[in-house]
């Protein structure tokens, strides 16, 4: 009786077109097909724009943060490394471009009068009253393929009474591996995430992410991640991630 | 699909008999429910009219119970601020209706299963028009958190494994395939 309840739920999810598999999508050489260099993602990515920029610093940015965030934006001018915007939509960072033919989601049921046409955010950015839900900033390096992610958790993320959640942190994480994998080499999707917990993050304390590109090979970006305090004292969680290669296309004039 | 709970055994915990409820139920159908979601809701409510389901009250705040008992047997005195933080809200319920995590648990004790329908909304947005990797991470993680919290007392993740298996548009129903290793917390041990 079970099994007949899961499969009514499998079947009842698969309204859209979808391939059954990324994988069916044509393999192409890695010379040829990502032809968009970091450098070349980088530079589209920072272009000027009018969208606000959430990764800046606000009220609720406590002392520790705020001080390592001046320390590597000294680090921008000298070292090589980029602080990365943060709009409220991937939508805006992607201007220009979408999705493969085939990968255009369509909601056929949804409840339309809950939220007006296009107010989709992206989910880092879903609580917008500063310092309530997540606060953070991140700077890549287009050559070390590194990145580092200021994250300070607000009382909207709360698990455990007083703590981060478990899923608030992990989305933390992918979210890193998501720009990380994106400007290293057109990485979109995450294809599997392993998240070991080490210790409880407070909720308003500072977790700095290293986050690195470990190898990227047969369409996949294997990164690794430790989140930890910013003495390195305290480990909250390590993490790896593999993401999918998959080319954005120009949005037809 | 199944859900994988590996689970190690230390000590039993009294469970929380009676919590305060302060707050609104959230796991129950509103106007952003998709039909689908509330085509499940249904069967399930039918399931436990019929047996040993149960659907699993949700509500925005930790009740101050379970504030209490955490703070006093998990964790050192010296991090954790006297009083339940104003505001603070568990992250799955801390969105308005239809625009965050859509879901609703049911348990069943006696196979000690947890099912979770969820529905995800337009701020859980990762790629344009599909789901956050971190937000499906998130969900999965409550779901196998309640499994192994109603199986064994208080939990917390130690680690998490998700295999990605296609891309979920927004508002579409989940599928996701996670193992989740819990440790036991031993109340004669602190955490910090």
């Amino acid at each position: 009786m079970m099994k007949k309840g899961f499969q009514v739920a499998a079947r009842l999810g698969h309204h859209t077109p979808f391939p059954r598999t990324l994988r069916i999508l044509p393999r192409l050489s890695s010379a040829s097909a990502f032809g968009s260099s970091t450098d070349s993602l980088v530079s589209r990515f920072l272009r000027k724009t009018d969208f606000k920029d959430y990764a800046l610093p606000n009220a609720s940015w406590s002392p520790d943060m705020l001080s390592l965030y001046q320390e590597f934006l000294k680090k921008t001018n000298s070292e090589g490394w980029i602080k990365l915007p943060s709009f409220k939509s991937n939508r805006d960072h992607v201007q220009g471009l979408k999705l493969p033919s085939g990968l255009i989601a369509t909601s056929a049921h949804l409840s339309s009068d809950i939220s007006p046409p296009g107010d989709y955010r992206i989910f880092t950015r879903c609580i917008q009253v500063a310092g309530q839900g997540y606060e953070y900033v991140i700077f890549f390096h287009p050559t070390k393929k590194k990145s580092i992610c200021l994250f300070q958790p607000g009382p909207y993320l709360e698990g455990p009474p007083g703590f981060a959640h478990g899923g608030s942190l992990t989305a933390m994480i992918d979210e890193t591996f998501s720009k990380t994998a994106y400007l290293a080499g057109e990485g979109l999707f995450t294809m599997s995430l392993n998240i070991r917990f080490k210790n409880l993050l407070p909720v308003g304390s500072l977790a700095v992410l290293n986050v690195q590109v470990d190898k990227i090979e047969d369409q996949k970006l294997y990164m690794s991640c430790i989140a930890q305090s910013r003495d390195q004292q305290t480990v909250f969680a390590k993490c790896s991630g593999v993401f999918l290669q998959l080319s954005l296309e120009k949005e037809s004039p | 699909f199944p859900l994988l709970c590996g689970i190690t055994v230390r000590t039993l915990l009294p469970s929380f008999a009676s919590e305060e409820v302060i707050d609104k139920d959230h796991a129950l159908p509103n106007p952003s429910w998709s039909t689908d979601l509330r085509f499940l809701f249904d069967q399930f409510m039918k399931k436990c009219e019929e047996g040993s389901w149960k659907r699993l009250p949700s509500y925005k705040r930790n009740s101050t119970q379970k504030f209490q008992d955490f703070k006093t047997h998990y964790v050192d005195p010296k991090l954790l601020k006297e009083e339940q933080m104003p505001g603070a809200q568990l992250f799955t319920r801390s969105f308005e209706d239809g625009l965050g995590f859509e879901y609703v648990m049911f348990c069943n004790d006696v196979e000690n299963r947890v099912v979770c329908f969820f529905q995800g909304g337009p701020h859980l947005q990762g790629m344009p028009g599909f789901t956050h990797g971190g937000a499906i991470a998130a969900i999965i993680d409550a779901t196998v958190g309640t499994c192994a919290f109603r199986a064994r007392g208080i939990v917390m993740t130690a680690n998490l494994n998700i295999n990605y298996k296609r891309p979920i548009p927004l508002e579409e129903t989940l599928y996701s395939e996670a193992t989740g290793l819990f440790i036991t917390l031993d109340p004669n041990k602190k955490l910090t």
